[in-house]
């Protein structure tokens, strides 16, 4: 038995935003960049207040903290980052 | 019966071909002369097919339905396609697939208890357009994927990378066609991406990797665990599993590292490196 595999079973640390991937993934998929979200991108997700937020500022550490997928903040906001 | 007769580990950032300028020249040209020597005694070995282990970047695979492991059974791919070609600075072009051989893979894996899952439509993003354009600039060779979630965690453990891997190898070695089988890998090494410290490179990490597949030394990387590899790898380096599997479909070779260099420009630590008996 791994004991790694054994102590961490139902110790979950990964943090996932379903609403927050599944809208990213969908701008990321069209191959679009953008600096910040508008209301009209975020229109019909269901996305809490602390996720529309993040969006709309473009807060690339906070979506992060918030379960947005690594890979997906890059895709889209890739304008944020400073490498 | 057939034979493997490459097998290659590579790096797979698309600002490798995207932007080739910004980075220090003399860094660019050790690794572009990594990804030429791969191809040269690639192109020696004479493969009929490459078998590639590689990892989705949301691209295909996104949070409504993640496999762990998927064998492709496209009739092709798009490598890159156009809408992924201007970042990677890569002119769009299609590779064929190997339907018939990938779909004899996917049933035996399942009878052996190897649960893929597969796809018919996959978009090739950097995994595969990137290191393909240096190691088969001619679309000659039909290519055969298999990929692994290394990009949106939970991911399966290295060990099952391994395992998966090595019943790949006993799969390509137990069919009479084609003969002649490439394995290739990308991904890694060190990188973060999209995190809060992205543009980090571990050349440590990496050496520690890359020290051990020199040795042929597979059982210490398999024993990673995911916040290990994250602690020290980043979310870039999960891509080790690709390496890992490849590594266990050829028990006991061993790596020559051709080029590694911390590109901190393309924020990869990324590698060439030509497996061998």
């Amino acid at each position: 038995m791994d004991h790694r595999l054994r102590d961490g079973v139902g110790a979950s640390v990964i943090v996932i935003s379903y609403a927050l991937n599944k809208l990213l993934t969908a701008i990321a998929r069209q191959h679009q960049m953008k600096e910040r979200l508008t209301e009209e991108d975020m229109a019909g997700h269901a996305l809490s207040d602390a996720e529309r937020t993040a969006l709309s500022a473009g807060d690339i550490g906070r979506l992060y903290e918030l379960g947005a997928n690594p890979y997906l903040i890059r895709r889209v906001f890739r304008r944020r980052f400073p490498i | 019966m057939a034979e493997i007769v490459a097998a290659a580990l590579t790096a797979h950032a698309p600002l490798i071909t995207g932007k080739p300028d910004v980075s220090r020249p003399e860094q660019r040209d050790r690794l572009y002369a990594g990804f030429h020597e791969l191809r040269r005694r690639l192109a020696a070995a004479r493969p009929d097919l490459l078998v590639m282990f590689v990892n989705d970047h949301l691209q295909n695979f996104a949070y409504d339905n993640l496999p762990a492991f998927c064998v492709g059974l496209a009739g092709s791919y798009e490598a890159p396609s156009p809408g992924g070609a201007g970042l990677m600075r890569l002119t769009p072009r299609t590779l064929r697939g190997h339907p018939e051989w990938a779909m004899a893979l996917l049933e035996a894996g399942l009878a052996a208890g190897i649960d893929f899952a597969y796809s018919h439509d996959i978009e090739s993003w950097d995994e595969m357009s990137v290191p393909l354009s240096f190691l088969l600039p001619e679309a000659t060779i039909p290519v055969v994927t298999v990929y692994t979630n290394c990009a949106a965690p939970p991911l399966p453990l290295p060990r099952r990378c391994l395992e998966v891997g090595a019943f790949v190898g006993e799969f390509v070695r137990g069919r009479a066609a084609p003969p002649r089988v490439a394995l290739i890998a990308t991904g890694g090494l060190s990188h973060w991406v999209g995190t809060p410290e992205t543009g980090r490179i571990n050349p440590d990490w990496d050496h520690w990797a890359l020290d051990h597949i020199a040795r042929g030394d597979v059982a210490p990387l398999a024993r990673l665990a995911w916040e290990e590899i994250e602690r020290d790898g980043g979310n870039g380096g999960q891509e080790i599993r690709n390496w890992i599997a490849l590594l266990g479909a050829v028990p006991g070779w061993k790596g020559e590292v051709l080029a590694y260099e911390p590109v901190a420009e393309w924020i990869t630590g990324c590698a060439t490196v030509w497996v061998h008996p």
